[in-house]
């Protein structure tokens, strides 16, 4: 359980920057998630803290121990692979084994520790078979436990449930949480999946198309308080409008032409060079808004009123494209909370939107 | 419609049918004219004829020679074929290509060619008195050496392709996998590359083991033909002194100690896997 720290890493890859100067501290012993979309270099810095590939530029350091030159396997920390690159030919004993083999440990410990550890993730009665007689959520735990083995202080995840179904895929996320509880390893899981990072992590980091660290914080940070419009846009769905500074006589917000003005909380995040007239982006996600047909009573004034141009139904929510003006429509969702509901909303029914101020979220960029 | 129904999964079965008539009038029905041929007087006194300790002392040459060759040609081939097929990138293909050039010059012009390499006058020695390195021509052909050199020569192509297509579909995680778990390069060579690609060394291994130990061309040409091999004994028989029984005979005899010695490689290399993935080295 130690921390990594990335300072001014750079890694170029056959003449092309993959990363640049990343700085990057990854809390010890938490469950950290990087997220980003495919191709941005999420699995190049996981290659690079495995040691898989070396820095160009910069130094990577375990705890304080600079690990920057360290072959792979010299490094205190494992890693479970995408599709988890068992090795087919030993069996899943063997497998877990590895790692205490190659060590010389002596026969009676690793049957005594692998006997442990099996038990630990339920798989003690396969030990005997092929891997490739395994399901994959039992590749999975082989997998976790030829890499926990050993106790790294820091293991390392690739999309290791990238080839699952979701079903699956829901199940082993539950899974994971619970084996960093009981490791209490320092956990980096790549994902470019935002659902997975939010629900498995302590930390999230997300990076941007080019290998920048957008944002690092906590999932309910991340998604409450997002910094740009691509770290918005890219965890859940959200509603973003362009427009600019300004002060009413209620207080100083974001005014979107032809649409409304946007009140900001002044306790809400506010980006440090806000000034009148400046360019701004304001974001607000489709469950803060809420929709009528009629006024409500006790809320104050519907913020807008738009037509209701597009409906999907999603069982547990319904969500709404209500057109606000001629170019700008915004995204609502409702909870369903009743079997048959009392106010049918419907296409082109005319309705009232309200939201909470301190709901709105001013965007950096 | 019906005629058709029928005819068509059986089109399969009709394509196979020229390989099936090759190979039943090569080498079944060869091999029946030899056994036939063998015990054509009514007895078996063509084999007994060759249990002698000196046609013994052939057969454990000619093993000899061709467990060797193959061991020597293992130990050069593998390096390449792991080199061509993980590390080699976008010379792959080139390298390939080059590894093809030999099969398209005829088998004798290459030993007429290490003739001419190794001769009393020849390239080698001609090189090294002129710089003076020798005063006297070193005697080079006709030696056991001489005869490894070019056995080797000639059939290390054969023990790379089949190394090389195992290795080929190696799955290079495997390698950092192993890497990460705390394997230095030489642990995860011993564990886990060669046990994956033991298919390929035991393929390797017999393509060049069965015809090394029949053998006769070059043990003949380059080494002088001072010492009889099973290859030179067979064509011996059947070709010079017209006693085709005993070649027969003893074709037989040799296709089973041969047999006898793959058996015992295959059970061997199955040894070698579970040695290596149960425990340690």
């Amino acid at each position: 359980m130690k921390s990594v720290e990335l300072r001014g890493v750079t890694k170029r890859l056959h003449g092309e920057v993959i990363l640049e100067n990343i700085n990057l501290v990854i809390p010890s012993g938490k469950f950290f998630a990087l997220l980003g979309p495919s191709g941005c270099g999420k699995t190049t810095l996981l290659r690079l803290i495995g040691g898989f590939e070396l820095v160009n530029e910069g130094q990577i350091f375990i705890g304080d121990r600079d690990i920057t030159h360290l072959p792979s396997n010299q490094r205190s920390v494992n890693t479970v692979f995408q599709n988890y690159a068992l090795f087919p030919h030993l069996s899943v004993f063997d497998n877990i084994a590895y790692s205490l083999n190659v060590r010389n440990v002596d026969k009676s410990v690793v049957r005594k520790r692998v006997g442990k550890i099996a038990e630990a993730f339920s798989i003690d009665r396969h030990l005997y078979k092929e891997i490739g007689q395994l399901s994959g959520g039992q590749q999975q735990r082989v997998a976790i436990a030829r890499a926990v083995i050993n106790e790294p202080d820091v293991l390392l995840l690739d999309e290791p449930l990238a080839a699952l179904d979701s079903k699956l895929r829901e199940r082993l996320l539950v899974e994971l949480s619970d084996v960093q509880e009981m490791l209490q390893t320092t956990f980096v899981y790549v994902t470019h999946d935002p659902f997975e990072a939010l629900t498995v992590a302590d930390q999230v980091a997300i990076m941007n198309n080019d290998g920048d660290i957008e944002q690092m914080g906590t999932p309910r940070e991340i998604y409450e308080f997002p910094v740009s419009s691509f770290a918005a846009r890219f965890v859940g769905t959200t509603n973003i409008l362009k427009g600019t500074f300004g002060v009413r006589e209620a207080g100083f917000g974001v005014d979107v032409p032809d649409v409304c003005f946007f009140l900001v909380d002044q306790a809400g995040a506010l980006v440090p060079n806000a000034r009148e007239g400046l360019q701004a982006f304001v974001s607000i996600r489709p469950e803060k808004i809420t929709i009528s047909r009629r006024l409500l009573e006790g809320v104050g004034a519907p913020k807008l009123t738009g037509r209701v141009a597009n409906k999907v139904y999603y069982g547990h929510s319904t969500m709404y494209q209500v057109q606000v003006n001629d170019g700008i429509a915004l995204r609502v969702f409702e909870q369903n909370e009743e079997h048959v509901r009392q106010e049918e909303i419907d296409y082109d029914d005319q309705v009232y939107l309200y939201w909470l101020d301190k709901n709105v979220v001013v965007l950096e960029r | 419609m019906n005629i058709k129904k029928l005819f068509l999964p059986q089109i399969p079965f009709f394509l196979g049918i020229p390989a099936l008539v090759w190979q039943v009038l090569f080498v079944y029905v060869p091999l029946v004219f030899i056994l036939v041929l063998s015990v054509q007087s009514g007895t078996f006194e063509s084999f007994r004829a060759f249990f002698t300790a000196e046609y013994g002392l052939v057969l454990v040459r000619s093993l000899f020679l061709g467990l060797s060759t193959a061991t020597i040609c293992l130990i050069l081939a593998y390096p390449v074929a792991y080199w061509i097929a993980l590390c080699a990138g976008r010379w792959k293909n080139f390298l390939l290509f080059l590894l093809f050039i030999p099969f398209w010059t005829n088998f004798l012009l290459h030993i007429y060619a290490w003739m001419f390499i190794m001769d009393r006058n020849g390239v080698i020695n001609t090189v090294l008195q002129w710089l003076g390195l020798i005063q006297e021509p070193l005697h080079l052909l006709h030696t056991t050496a001489s005869v490894f050199v070019v056995m080797v020569y000639c059939y290390t192509p054969f023990m790379i392709w089949p190394i090389y297509s195992a290795l080929e579909k190696f799955d290079v995680r495997l390698h950092e996998a192993s890497s990460d778990l705390g394997a230095t390069w030489w642990q995860t060579l011993w564990h886990i590359v060669i046990p994956l690609s033991l298919p390929g060394i035991r393929s390797g291994f017999f393509l060049v083991l069965v015809p090394a130990f029949g053998e006769f061309v070059i043990p003949e040409l380059i080494g002088g033909d001072k010492v009889m091999f099973a290859g030179g004994v067979v064509s011996y028989y059947t070709l010079h002194a017209k006693t085709s029984s005993f070649g027969a005979a003893f074709t037989i005899i040799t296709s089973c100690v041969l047999c006898l010695v793959l058996c015992l490689i295959y059970l061997l290399s199955r040894r070698f896997m579970r040695h290596v993935t149960h425990g340690k080295v």
